[in-house]
């Protein structure tokens, strides 16, 4: 799918700082680099996925790819257009192009306004329309994403969670965006809800051949929507390429360990489970070298002082790890942290 | 252990009465781990917070009967229940900031619940809520005991809780969703933590998760629940690798899988979960079933064999071809 066109987007080096604390707090003032030097590239009809546990930074980065964030340095190129600098007149026509699908359909929707006033909202913001068009175009936009046109009166509370996720959808397919940003668009549903979310917008895709970025801290999700999976741990990608191959064949230990750790609804599968110990250290003072060195397996000297740098494997697959695992399965791995499962 | 019968809970509302529980009886035994999976409204919190007499509201009306060890616990004094509750039975909450309050340090707190079930002195419960802090793998427990929640992560958290939670040594643990909030290398360890429960204090728990994979991994019975009513309940390798009711396979198919070829589309169930308002006459699942003939206007009774039953009107026979025709399916999916 990229060999010969151009990414869509285009992240090189993006780094995200927030500032933490004040001059009177105990610390005093205190970067935390959310995403740390994060380069990816979003081709055209992909859908990419971000994978990882809660700081890891995915969703920091999903905002910075829609400028929902400033960028503190890196480049973001949408269309071969660098926008990392671009301010919020100069972003107007890109907003139109690149849109974001929320996690919780219940914060994000305004109480205190009709589903059809909710959708329209982006196009009477975005101009140049009549009523007449965009009452047409709400309706369209209705029954695109499978709610009834004849809801259009009703507020957000009446709508469960799944058709609210739904009315998100629709607002942010408004204007006919190219990209869409989806941060834990299922994550707040209830399980026979999230896959019917999960084949709309798979459906989606094909019709309008959208291209996705979609964050979730649910592997299998992830593994059932997207073509790339990107795995980041504290602020930064360790692995990335195409999905099947990076759950089949993890090059990175927490990948292996990420993976190994769902809980899988197979009662025949006895599965050797990596069990991490300890939490994700703070991204407030991140440890040296390698920053997964402290709770991984197989650390050694050079994991505590160099940190390595995402490298091509071959195959379109990219790894930030010294000592890559090989594509073979190895069985001399158990021991020391392996709990059978 | 735990026998519960025809247990009924309904809250009164403005919109008339709404039965989140209807009818529901199981049994608990000893050092077993028990799954009850649901969807959000199926009655799978309500059913067990009513064991643990913890439904408050004066709007709900509780019937049925909860014997824990001979004592019916329905009807018990809050006084007498509060002794039951916390040394016989506990309780630990999705979001471990429920249980924990923010102005004590985790010591404090757990070593009130050791005072308040047992003659010891203050130094023996602040030195028995370090030996649970040990239990449950905090790292350096002699300086956690001294720390307030805010300063300990959400894993930790749910640790700390776990231990209060162990702390007079409950033969009965009712987990709701208790890794729900983690992370899936924390809920690992959450997960290990509570099998390592029953073989170490022996233990029995009951675990309310709506994530299958949970169940799958550690439970050795499961219960399905759908609109207040058990719909499916069995061991978890007769559940998982026979289930019987349309809304399991439904429950199941929803699931993307983690390995092996990945399905073009998700096998969804059709619709939502009805309103506890405006259920359905009959089988409450029926509207949403795949499955449906005029029979299902009927309650089904949970009724099976070999500890296997299952609420649904489908002959054996048509059953069976249900369910090889979607092994097929899956097959020719992929």
């Amino acid at each position: 799918m990229n060999d010969s066109a151009a990414p869509l987007l285009e992240a090189v080096g993006l780094s995200k700082n927030f500032t933490i604390g004040g001059r009177l707090s105990p610390g005093g003032l205190k970067t935390v680099r959310a995403v740390d030097g994060v380069s990816l590239q979003v081709w055209p009809g992909e859908t990419v996925g971000l994978v990882g546990e809660s700081g890891c930074g995915k969703s920091t980065l999903g905002r910075c790819l829609v400028r929902l964030y400033d960028i503190t340095s890196g480049e973001l190129r949408f269309k071969g257009e660098d926008i990392s600098r671009y301010g919020t007149r100069q972003l107007r026509p890109i907003r139109e192009e690149m849109q974001m699908v929320f996690q919780d359909p219940y914060a994000s929707l305004n109480p205190r306004r009709r589903v059809g006033d909710l959708i329209a909202e982006p196009l009477r913001v975005h101009g140049r329309r009549t009523q007449a068009e965009i009452t047409a175009r709400v309706r369209e936009l209705m029954g695109l994403v499978g709610l009834s046109p004849d809801q259009l009166e009703r507020f957000p509370h009446e709508f469960s969670g799944g058709q609210r996720q739904r009315i998100g959808i629709a607002r942010a397919l408004a204007l006919e965006p190219h990209l869409i940003v989806a941060d834990e668009p299922v994550s707040a549903l209830d399980v026979s809800i999230q896959a019917q979310i999960v084949n709309l917008l798979a459906d989606l895709q094909d019709r309008l051949g959208l291209t996705y970025v979609i964050i979730a801290h649910d592997l299998s999700v992830i593994r059932q929507v997207s073509d790339r999976t990107a795995v980041m741990y504290l602020g930064s990608i360790v692995e990335l390429g195409q999905t099947e191959e990076v759950y089949r064949a993890p090059a990175h230990p927490y990948t292996q360990a990420l993976i190994s750790a769902v809980p899988v609804p197979d009662v025949d599968r006895v599965r050797s489970r990596i069990v991490l110990t300890g939490d994700v250290p703070s991204p407030i003072n991140p440890p040296a070298g390698c920053r997964f060195h402290p709770r991984c397996r197989f650390a050694q000297d050079r994991c505590r002082t160099e940190r390595p740098a995402l490298r091509p494997l071959g195959d379109g697959r990219q790894v930030a790890c010294h000592f890559p695992l090989t594509a073979a399965p190895a069985p001399a791995r158990h021991g020391n942290g392996v709990a059978q499962a | 252990m735990l026998q519960v019968r025809n247990l009924k809970v309904s809250f009164r509302t403005e919109h008339g009465p709404v039965r989140a529980v209807d009818d529901v009886s199981f049994d608990v035994n000893e050092r077993e781990i028990v799954g009850v999976v649901g969807e959000s409204g199926s009655g799978k919190t309500i059913s067990l917070l009513s064991v643990m007499g913890l439904i408050n509201d004066p709007n709900a009306v509780i019937e049925g009967s909860i014997v824990y060890k001979g004592r019916e616990l329905l009807g018990l004094p809050q006084r007498e229940l509060r002794h039951v509750r916390g040394k016989e039975i506990a309780m630990i909450f999705q979001d471990p900031m429920t249980s924990l309050t923010p102005v004590y340090t985790i010591g404090w707190q757990i070593a009130e619940q050791v005072l308040t079930h047992n003659a010891v002195s203050k130094r023996a419960a602040r030195q028995r809520a370090i030996e649970l802090l040990t239990a449950v793998g905090i790292p350096s427990p002699e300086s956690a005991v001294d720390r307030y929640p805010h300063q300990l992560s959400g894993g930790m958290r749910q640790r700390a809780v776990i231990a209060m939670a162990l702390s007079c040594n409950p033969s009965l643990l009712i987990a709701d969703e208790p890794t729900t909030a983690l992370d899936v290398t924390v809920q690992a360890q959450i997960l290990e933590l509570i099998q390592k429960l029953r073989r170490d204090f022996g233990s029995a728990v009951v675990l309310i998760t709506h994530d299958m994979g949970v169940v799958a991994e550690v439970a050795d019975r499961v219960q399905v629940m759908y609109a207040g009513r058990i719909v499916e309940r069995g061991s978890k390798r007769d559940l998982f690798k026979n289930p019987r009711h349309p809304y399991t396979w439904g429950l199941l198919d929803s699931i993307p899988p983690l390995d092996g070829p990945r399905p073009h589309r998700l096998k969804s169930i059709r619709g939502m979960p009805p309103s506890l308002l405006a259920l359905p006459k009959g089988c409450a699942f029926g509207p949403r079933c795949r499955y449906q003939f005029d029979k299902c206007g009927e309650q089904p009774a949970l009724a099976g064999s070999d500890g296997h039953d299952t609420a649904c009107f489908l002959s054996p026979e048509a059953r069976a071809a249900a369910w090889s025709q979607r092994l097929l399916g899956t097959k020719a999916a992929s």
